[in-house]
C-alpha cells in the first residue's frame, strides 16, 4: 500500500477537480442561489408576521395589585412591546391600558365583555417576586403572548435589580406567567428559561449536521458512481491510488458543500443584521433581532463534531457509491446508511428531552451518533471536557477504520460492473485488491 | 531489461481468467496482444499495472517489480474508453497529466503539440462530451503518453477509430517506438499486428498458446501458403490432387493452398507449367497471422472480425 505514503499531491489535484466540477455545475448554482434566498426570506419572516399584523391591534389592561414597580415600568412594557419608535404616528400592535390599583372585577368585566383583548394582574408572589397573570383567548403558544411574555420577562429582572439583596443567580432565574382563557378556569404557567432556547439552538445545529451529511455525503457517492458510469476510472486508477482518489473526492466534495453552507450562513446572519433596518423601513419602529445561547464553544464543538461526522459518513458513501455502475442505482445502494443516519438522527432528538439519561450518555460516545448526540449534550452544557474529548477519539478511530474498510471496498468495487454488486463478492475481491 | 510476466495466475469465481501466464516483451518493441474476447486480455493488462493484483505470478520491468515502479512508468489506454463529459479536453488532459507528476506549464505544452499531430488543436477548450467518439478516443490516447511512459499498455486502441485515424494512431506508434518506447496492444485486427509488431502472443482462455516473434510465429507450422494464378483456369481442380496440398481460399481470380510441411511448394508451380497453364500469379508465403489464430483459437466471432477492421465495432 504505497499510498499510504505518497497522498499528496495527487489527492489535491482530485480534490480541486471535484470541487471545480461541484461548484461549476447548474445544479450546484441554482441550489446555493434558491436556498440562500429562502435562508435571507426566513430571516425576514418577522418583518413579513409584523406587517400582517400591523392592521390589528392587541388591547391589553394592566391591573396592578403590586406595591412597588419600577417607575418606568410603562415606557418600559410600551418600548417592549412596539418597539423602539421614533415615529410618534407609526402603527402600535399593542395598545395599553395602565390601571395601577384599578378594581380588578370591573376590568374583568370589561375584559368580558370585549372591550380588551387580554387582561394583565400583576402582583407579588414567593419571594417578593412579580408574579403576573394573564387571562386572554389569544393562543398560548402565539406570538403576542409570547411577546408579551418575553415583555414580562425584562420587566422581572428590573424589578428584581431595583430590590436589594438579589443574588445574580436569582436575577435570571424563571418568573412566573399564569395564562387564562377569559371565561376559562384552566391556568398553564408558562416558566421561561433559557432552557427552551438552548433546545432550540441545539435541534438547529443537529439538523444542519444532519442535512450536511445526507446532501453532500450523497454527492461523494454520486461522484464514484459517475467516474464509474462514465469508465474514466480505469484511466484515473492508473494515474492514482484508490486512497488518494478517496480523500481527493472527500476533501473536494466537502470544500464544495461547505462553500454551499457558508453562503447560505452569510445570508442567515446578513438577513438578520439587515432585519432591524427593513423593520425600521416596512414597519417605522425596531424590534431588534435576538441572537442568544450560541457560545463560543458550542461553535466550536459543532465545526469539529460537523468535519468528523461529515468525513466518517462519506467515506462509507464513497464505498457504497463504488458498487454501482450507474448513478441511477446510488440512491438505493446508499439506503441502508441513510437508516443509521436517521437512527442517529431520531436518537438525538429524542435525546434532546432526556439529555441526562444513561443511553444518551452511551450513545454520546458511539461513533455513528456522536457527531448528533453529543454535540445535543455539549449545547446544553451537560458535558465534561473529559467526555468531549473520548468522543472525538473515538469519532478520529472510526474514520480511520472506515478509511481502510472504504478504501479496500472501493478499490474493488470501482473494476467490478454489473446490475448490482454483491458486499460479498467484494469483499472477496477485496481481499486480493491493492 | 525487460517486461517479465512470469507464471502469473487470476481467478474470478468460477472463471480461471489467467493460467500461468509467461510472457517477456524486450524494450523498445511493438507487442501484439492476440486473443478472442475473454481470453484474458485486460486482466494480463491490469495486473502489469498494479490495478488487480494476481493470484500468484510476478510482474517485474528492467528487474523492479511492477508494486514499487511508479504510477508513471506506465501508460494506460482502457478497453472501456471514458472521459470527464463536463471537463474540456484540455483541462482533463493536464489534470492526468498533473496526476503522474508533469508540471502544469509543460503539460499543457505537450497537450496542444499532441492535439495538433493528431488535427485536433481546435478541440482543446471544447467539452469531452462534444467531441465524436473517434476523437474522444485519440484524446484518451494522449491522456495515456502525455507523461512519458516508458511502457505503454493498449487495449483495442485501433477499434472505432476510420481509416485516416488509424492511419494517423500508427503514425503516434512509430513515434513513440523511436522515442525507445515499448509499446503493448491488443488487438483484433491481424493486418494491424502485421503491420507494426516484432512479437505477439495469442492467448485463448487464459493460457499463452503461441508466443515469440512474429516470423517465428508464422513460421511455426512448418507449412506454406501459396497463392496461386493461372489464366482461363479458375478452377484448378488438380490442384487438390497434388499431395499435401490443400485448397484454403477461393479469390475473385486466385487460389490459396497450404502446403503441409515436408513438401515443396514449388512442386505447385512446377505441376501449372507441366500443365501448360499460363501462370500469371504465384507466391509463396507463411501462413498469416489469420490462419495461425484460428488455427489455435477456433473461428473467431465472426460479427468481430468483418466489424473489427475498419469500422466501429463498440
Amino acid at each position: 500500500m504505497r499510498g499510504w505514503r505518497t497522498l499528496f499531491p495527487n489527492a489535491w489535484y482530485v480534490a480541486v477537480r471535484e470541487y471545480r466540477s461541484r461548484a461549476r455545475s447548474r445544479s450546484f448554482v441554482i441550489g446555493t442561489v434558491l436556498l440562500g434566498v429562502i435562508a435571507f426570506a426566513a430571516t425576514q419572516l418577522p418583518v413579513i408576521i409584523d406587517l400582517s399584523m400591523s392592521t390589528s391591534q392587541t388591547r391589553i389592561a394592566v391591573v396592578v395589585q403590586a406595591s412597588g414597580m419600577p417607575s418606568d415600568s410603562v415606557t418600559m412594557l410600551d418600548t417592549q412591546l412596539n418597539g423602539q419608535s421614533t415615529n410618534a404616528a407609526a402603527h402600535k400592535a399593542f395598545a395599553i391600558t395602565w390601571l395601577p390599583g384599578k378594581d380588578l372585577a370591573a376590568t374583568q368585566a370589561a375584559l368580558e365583555a370585549g372591550k380588551y383583548d387580554a387582561l394583565l394582574v400583576v402582583d407579588r408572589g414567593a419571594s417578593n417576586d412579580l408574579a403576573f397573570a394573564l387571562r386572554t383567548d389569544m393562543p398560548q403558544d402565539g406570538s403576542a403572548v409570547q411577546s408579551i411574555s418575553a415583555a414580562l420577562d425584562s420587566l422581572e429582572i428590573e424589578d428584581r435589580l431595583n430590590r436589594e439583596g438579589t443574588s445574580t443567580a436569582a436575577l435570571l432565574g424563571p418568573f412566573s406567567l399564569t395564562v387564562s382563557p377569559i371565561n376559562g378556569t384552566s391556568a398553564d404557567t408558562i416558566s421561561l428559561s433559557n432552557e427552551v432556547s438552548t433546545s432550540l439552538l441545539s435541534t438547529g445545529l443537529i439538523v444542519l449536521i444532519f442535512m450536511a451529511i445526507v446532501t453532500y455525503g450523497v454527492w461523494v457517492a454520486m461522484s464514484v458512481a459517475e467516474e464509474k458510469g462514465s469508465r474514466v476510472m480505469e484511466l484515473m486508477l492508473n494515474a492514482t491510488t484508490p486512497l488518494q482518489m478517496l480523500s481527493g473526492k472527500l476533501i473536494g466534495n466537502g470544500a464544495a458543500g461547505l462553500t454551499q453552507y457558508g453562503i447560505i450562513l452569510i445570508a442567515v446572519v446578513g438577513g438578520l443584521l439587515a432585519e432591524g433596518p427593513i423593520h425600521q423601513l416596512v414597519l417605522g419602529s425596531n424590534t431588534g433581532s435576538q441572537f442568544g445561547g450560541l457560545s463560543p464553544a458550542v461553535l466550536a464543538a459543532f465545526v469539529v463534531l460537523f468535519v468528523l461526522g461529515f468525513t466518517l459518513y462519506s467515506l462509507l458513501y464513497a464505498a457504497l457509491g463504488s458498487l454501482v455502475s450507474r448513478q441511477e442505482d446510488v440512491q438505493s445502494a446508499t439506503s441502508p446508511l441513510m437508516v443509521l443516519i436517521m437512527l442517529g438522527y431520531f436518537m438525538s432528538v429524542f435525546g434532546l428531552q432526556s439529555i441526562d439519561e444513561t443511553w444518551v450518555k452511551v450513545a454520546s460516545f458511539v461513533p455513528f451518533f456522536s457527531p448528533y448526540l453529543m454535540l445535543a449534550r455539549v449545547s446544553a452544557g451537560h458535558v465534561e471536557a473529559w467526555e468531549f474529548g473520548l468522543a472525538v477519539l473515538l469519532l478520529l478511530a472510526a474514520i480511520v477504520v472506515a478509511l481502510f474498510v472504504a478504501a479496500r471496498i472501493y478499490s474493488a468495487g470501482v473494476l467490478l460492473y454489473g446490475q448490482r454488486v454483491s458486499l460479498r463478492e467484494v469483499l472477496k475481491a477485496a481481499r486480493v485488491s491493492r | 531489461m525487460s517486461l517479465l510476466i512470469d507464471s502469473v495466475s487470476k481467478r474470478f469465481g468460477e472463471v480461471q481468467a489467467l493460467d500461468s501466464v509467461s510472457l517477456q516483451i524486450e524494450p523498445g518493441e511493438i507487442f501484439g496482444f492476440l486473443g478472442a474476447n475473454g481470453a484474458g486480455k485486460t486482466t494480463a493488462m491490469r495486473i502489469v499495472l498494479d490495478i488487480l493484483r494476481p493470484d500468484a505470478g510476478t510482474i517485474a520491468w528492467n528487474g523492479i517489480a511492477n508494486t514499487d515502479l511508479p504510477r508513471e512508468t506506465w501508460g494506460y489506454l482502457p478497453e472501456e474508453r471514458g472521459l470527464y463529459a463536463k471537463m474540456t479536453v484540455l483541462d482533463q488532459l493536464v489534470f492526468f497529466a498533473k496526476l503522474h507528476g508533469v508540471k502544469p506549464k509543460a503539460a499543457e505544452r505537450e497537450t496542444r503539440d499532441w492535439l495538433e499531430r493528431f488535427r485536433i488543436p481546435e478541440y482543446a477548450d471544447r467539452r469531452a462530451e462534444q467531441l465524436s467518439k473517434g476523437n474522444q478516443q485519440k484524446v484518451q490516447f494522449i491522456a495515456a503518453i502525455l507523461h512519458d511512459p516508458q511502457v505503454l499498455l493498449m487495449d483495442e486502441p485501433f477499434t472505432g477509430l476510420d481509416p485516416v485515424n488509424v492511419a494517423i494512431l500508427k503514425q503516434a506508434f512509430l513515434e513513440m517506438k523511436d522515442r525507445g518506447k515499448t509499446l503493448v496492444f491488443s488487438t483484433h485486427q491481424m493486418e494491424t499486428v502485421e503491420e507494426l509488431c516484432e512479437s505477439i502472443a495469442i492467448l485463448d482462455r487464459g493460457r499463452v498458446v503461441v508466443g515469440g516473434s512474429v516470423r517465428e510465429v508464422r513460421r511455426s507450422t512448418g507449412r506454406q501458403v501459396v497463392r496461386v494464378a493461372v489464366q482461363g483456369d479458375l478452377e484448378m481442380a488438380w490442384l487438390g490432387t497434388l499431395e499435401g496440398v490443400r485448397v484454403t481460399r477461393r479469390g475473385q481470380d486466385y487460389l490459396e493452398a497450404e502446403v503441409a510441411g515436408g513438401h515443396d511448394p514449388g512442386s505447385i508451380l512446377r505441376a501449372a507449367l507441366a500443365r501448360g497453364c499460363e501462370v500469371r500469379h504465384f507466391e509463396m508465403m507463411d501462413p498469416s497471422l489469420e490462419q495461425i489464430f484460428i488455427e489455435h483459437v477456433g473461428q473467431i466471432d465472426m460479427s468481430e472480425r468483418t466489424l473489427a477492421p475498419k469500422a466501429a465495432h463498440a
